[in-house]
This record gives structure tokens, sequence and C-alpha cells, in this order.
């Protein structure tokens, strides 16, 4: 906690030299789609901000341990439209969130069947802006069987489906997840397919489904492989999201990207649809993305927060000196 | 037998309505009707909680505006609901069309609410206890809320909300106060802050004061309200303390704290400014005056 009647300007000023990517960026706005901010720190929040995230989209996800109760569950649910909602809000930047129970616990049946009986109390809440990340991992039976399940439950509740592509056995997987989609009846544009690579994002763009592309080290796209996706696909309905989690990853991908595309000469609005605008056309046809929103976040949490005190802006967090060994 | 409803529940629904029709537009105004009716007809728990959640896409966030004639009657029922968006004000009027009659059908309703609200709803339902049908049956629900850490929430419950000081133990009393302090609420909005004031409460807040000073902090000048009907030796270094700060604030508070006191000393200091005094006495300075000059 800080005490906001001590503070001067001076706590909220960016402490270390920005890095000479941060030039190419200067301005921009970018939304990430896809980043697991449960599993984050508050210094990314505020690297976040400072590389001109605005809005964010948080994905149910798995939390890297099964759970082994419905009550987690739904205590994780409520964090993506509580707590998260608000510490992220305390950045400055506007938290959505996708609902839904994940390819790797759908194998959990006895707990499957209880997580749907309570999604329907969350998929319509304020800000859920999808069904997610849903489809397949291991590609069992039970995979398959939730997958549908909630592919149904999206379609009732008129929302976008956010779909997790499998590590192994990717290419299959994918094209398995587009053919189950397009049998329940849904139409491809609601639906982004997540994780895409070299491989499988021809045939997703093909069949009318937005492609979207994790810049994630070592186990997903590298941001010179997007770069040249981008060169070779252009930037409809493909979209970059960090999908940053408790592995090694990075919350600063999308601005990343945006800063390399840009250093390799991709044009200025190709690069605006891919970091930020794509992914609001996709989401906002849940109806829940008022772009207002992404200024307001700001205002009204300094009024909420602090209560119209004068030093905090934009709301704000002090800053600490992290080069600093003196903490006050 | 304890009373469904401890206040004029017809009229303050009434009300609220008003005030809702006042808002919005024709096409919402017959959406909540509706939904109003559905429930009534078949009384569905599920369209209950739908509804409350759906309630924000339908009525938008605008702030309401509220007539004096309005704020009045609904505040001599201790309802507090100036700077409310229409979604929250909407929200609390669907709380009150749950019948209340079967008290166990009601309460599990309502939780079930609190257990699968967002940041939104969170702090509609908290608003509106004081509203609440069975008002005995939602302090262990509000001392979890104290434990929140959403600053809406918090707010919620702590500012402007009449029902904590009404029927909160004193253990979680003096969490709320102590909390409201921590994170820098403006705590003359608490409702009974005074009449609530108590020995233990002081006790825990003057070592809050002696915590903050040993590390360099300041202290809320607000602070001192809680502790001056109970100044005794214990905490008269304090006020003295606070009483010879070069921070006029301070120096305010400590006179005012002094000014509720019946302890001799404090009656002493407090003369050695007779103007201070009597501008107390004649309500220029007050604790509102104090909380003005912080914010």
């Amino acid at each position: 906690m800080c005490c906001s009647h001590e503070l001067t300007g001076k706590e909220f000023q960016p402490v270390s030299a920005s890095p000479a990517y941060m030039e190419r960026i200067k301005g921009m706005r970018f939304f990430d789609p896809h980043i697991h901010m449960t599993s984050r720190t508050t210094d990314d929040y505020q690297a976040m901000a400072d590389a001109g995230i605005t809005a964010i989209i948080e994905p149910a996800f798995w939390l890297g341990q099964p759970r082994t109760g419905i009550d987690t569950f739904r205590d994780y649910f409520n964090s993506l439209i509580g707590w998260e909602r608000f510490r992220s809000s305390q950045f400055g930047i506007k938290h959505y969130c996708t609902i839904g129970l994940n390819s790797k616990e759908a194998n959990n049946e006895k707990l499957a069947e209880a997580v749907m009986e309570i999604l329907p109390l969350f998929i319509y809440k304020e800000g859920v802006v999808g069904v997610g990340e849903i489809g397949f991992d291991d590609q069992t039976a039970a995979e398959e069987k939730y997958y549908r399940a909630q592919l149904e439950l999206a379609k009732e509740a008129g929302l976008p489906v956010q779909i997790h592509t499998p590590h192994r056995d990717k290419k299959k997987g994918t094209q398995r997840s587009m053919d189950i989609a397009l049998e329940h009846g849904l139409d491809p544009k609601m639906i982004i397919v997540d994780h895409n690579n070299e491989e499988t994002v021809q045939e997703v763009l093909d069949r009318g489904f937005w492609a979207a592309f994790t810049i994630y080290p070592f186990t997903k796209m590298g941001n010179e492989r997007m770069v040249e996706i981008v060169k070779q696909y252009g930037s409809e309905r493909i979209m970059v999201n960090s999908a940053a989690d408790w592995g090694i990853s990075d919350p600063l991908a999308v601005p990343k990207t945006a800063a390399l595309m840009h250093e390799s000469g991709i044009d200025l609005n190709d690069i605006h649809l891919v970091t930020f605008r794509n992914a609001i056309s996709a989401f906002a046809q849940s109806g829940q993305i008022d772009e207002a929103d992404f200024e307001s976040v700001k205002d009204i949490d300094q009024r909420l927060k602090f209560n119209g005190s004068t030093v905090l802006r934009g709301g704000q967090q002090p800053r600490i000196d992290k080069q600093s060994n003196i903490i006050r | 037998m304890e009373n469904v409803y401890h206040y004029d529940r017809y009229k303050v629904c009434d009300t609220l309505y008003k005030v809702i029709e006042q808002n919005v537009t024709e096409q919402v105004l017959s959406w909540l009707q509706q939904q109003k009716a559905r429930l009534e007809e078949a009384g569905s728990i599920l369209q209950f909680n739908l509804t409350f959640t759906a309630i924000s896409r339908q009525t938008g966030k605008q702030v309401i505006s509220l007539s004096p004639e309005d704020a009045a009657l609904l505040a001599a029922n201790n309802i507090f609901i100036q700077g409310y968006t229409l979604d929250r004000l909407a929200r609390v009027w669907w709380l009150l069309q749950f019948p209340a009659d079967d008290r166990e059908v009601y309460i599990k309703t309502i939780e079930g609410l609190f257990d699968a609200a967002d940041m939104n709803e969170l702090a509609a339902l908290y608003g509106a206890l004081p509203l609440l049908a069975w008002p005995g049956a939602w302090t262990a629900r509000t001392a979890e809320g104290i434990r929140s850490n959403i600053g809406t929430v918090q707010d919620a419950i702590m500012l402007e909300n009449a029902y904590p000081a009404e029927y909160l133990q004193e253990a979680a009393w003096n969490q709320l106060v102590m909390k409201a302090i921590f994170t820098e609420k403006p705590i003359h909005r608490i409702i009974g802050l005074d009449r609530r004031a108590n020995p233990q409460l002081a006790a825990v807040l003057s070592d809050y004061a002696h915590e903050r000073w040993a590390a360099g902090r300041t202290v809320n000048p607000q602070l001192w309200r809680l502790i001056g009907p109970f100044i005794d030796q214990t905490y008269f270094a304090d006020i003295e303390r606070v009483w010879n700060s070069e921070n006029n604030i301070e120096h305010e508070a400590a006179a005012l704290a002094c000014f509720a006191s019946s302890y001799a000393p404090a009656r002493e200091l407090l003369k050695k400014h007779p103007g201070m005094q009597d501008e107390i006495a004649r309500q220029t300075i007050t604790w509102d005056t104090v909380a003005a000059r912080i914010a």
C-alpha cells in the first residue's frame, strides 16, 4: 500500500532507460488478445502499459497443475471477472476474458461435468468476450465431448470461440477443431483459431477463420517468423498475441513484434491490424467491447482508488526504482 | 421473529423505480418490467441470476441524475445512491424483486449472486446490503467483503452504507474502519463512524499511528477523530504531538479530538488556542472540513 498524500510526480515516471525498440512503437496502441495475467507480476503490468498495451484478453486455462474440485474452478473464473480485472485497471489496462473448460482438464470427466454446469453463470458476464480457450490437447474422446458441448454453449450465447490448438500433432488437431466447429453450425467468423504456425495458417485463412499467432519463445512462434508470415499472408484476419503465462514467455511479445515489423518495412496499417484492430473486430462480436473503456479505465480507476488525488494520473501505480537497493 | 425487511420496502422500491424511470429509455424500462413479470410468473432462480447479470447490457453505465426530493426520501430510509451508475441502480432495484418470504431460499439465492459476481456486480450487491431482506443474515458476508482487495468493493461496503454500523459486531466493525484508514478511504463518509467509536479501536489506531511514525510516514489526521472520545494519559502524548505539528490540518485534528474529550488535560490544551476552540464550537472547523482539506 502506498500513501498518496506523500507522493510527488517523480514516482510515476519510468525509471529505466527505454530499449531501442520502444522508439519504433512510440505512440502505438496494442491489444493482446491472449495473455494469462494471473501468472504474471505487477512489473509486467507496468511494462505492458509503458509499451502501449491498452487492452488484453485473459482466456481461462490450465493453471499448470490439475484442479481437483469445482470450487477452485469457480474461484478461478471469479478471479478473471473480479480481482484480475481490478488489478489490471490499476495500471490503466482494460481487461477482458474468455471463459471455458480447457482441453487438458476436460479429461477429468467427473470434474468436467461440474464445470459445464457452472459455465452459464460466467459466460454472460460483462467483459466476457468469448468461450475459451477450448479445443484439443491430447485429442482424446473426452476432450472432443467437452469441446463440442462448449461450442454449443457459445452458439447459444452468441459468443466468439477462442480455440487452443495442440502442441503435438498440431496440423491434424487444427483441422479437426475446424471441422467440428463447422459441423456444429458455427460461423468461422466467430472463431479465433490460436497458436498457428507456418504449417496451419493457409488452411485456417482459406476456410474463413481468424488466425491468431502466439509469439512465445522456444515452443511457439518467434517474431522474425511472424514478420515473414505477415509479408506472405498480409494482415486480413491475422492477429498476434503473447499467451504469456507461468512459463518462459514474454508479456511484451505484441509490441516487440510490432517494432520488428516496423523495422522490416511492413506497412503501419498492417501492423495496426495484426496487433490491435483485428483482435477487437473478432472479439467485439461478443458485444462486450466498448473502445471508450480503453480510455475511461484510466480515469475511473483513479477516481475510485485515490478519490481524485491530484498526484496520481492515468490510473498509474507508483513506481519503485529497480536500480536502487533502497526500498522505502 | 425477525422481520423480513427492516424499512419501508414498498416506498423505497417505488422511489428507486421512479429514479430509474427518470434515467432510462422506454425500451429499457419495458425490458425491466418484462423481466419482473417473468420472475413473478415462473419464479426461476436462473432467470433471476441471468437478469441480474444482463442488466448492465440493457441499461449502460451512465451516472444517474437524482432529484433532491428522491435523495431525501431515500436518505430518510438510510439509503444513499448519489453517484450510482444506471446498471448499479437497476441491479439494486432488481434485488428487491426476489420473493423474500422463504428465508432459506432467499438467502441461498442472494449468496449465490455473491459467489459468481463480477467486479461491478459485487459493488452493487455490497452497496445493497441495507436493502436486503433478513438483515441479520449478512454479517459474515459483510465481514468477508471487508477483506476484499478490490477498491470498488471496499468502497461499496465502507462508504455511505448504513448496514455495517447497524449490524456488525465490534471486531468486524473495527476491521472495517482500520482497513478504510489503511486503504486511504475518505472515512468521514463511513456511516456511524462516531457512534461506533470504541476503546478497542482507539487502541489499535494509536498503535497504527506509532508504526507509521516509526517508519517515517505520515498519519491521516482523521484518525484522531476515533481516539478523541477516549483520550487519557496513554493517548495524550500523541495528541500533544499532533497538536504541535507544523501542519495546520494536524493541529486542527488535535483540537477536534480534544473537543470530543472530557479528559482535563485535553480540555486545558484546547484552551491554549481559544480561537480554534471557538471555531469548533461554531462548527466552522469540523471533521468534514478537515476531510475536505485533505482531499
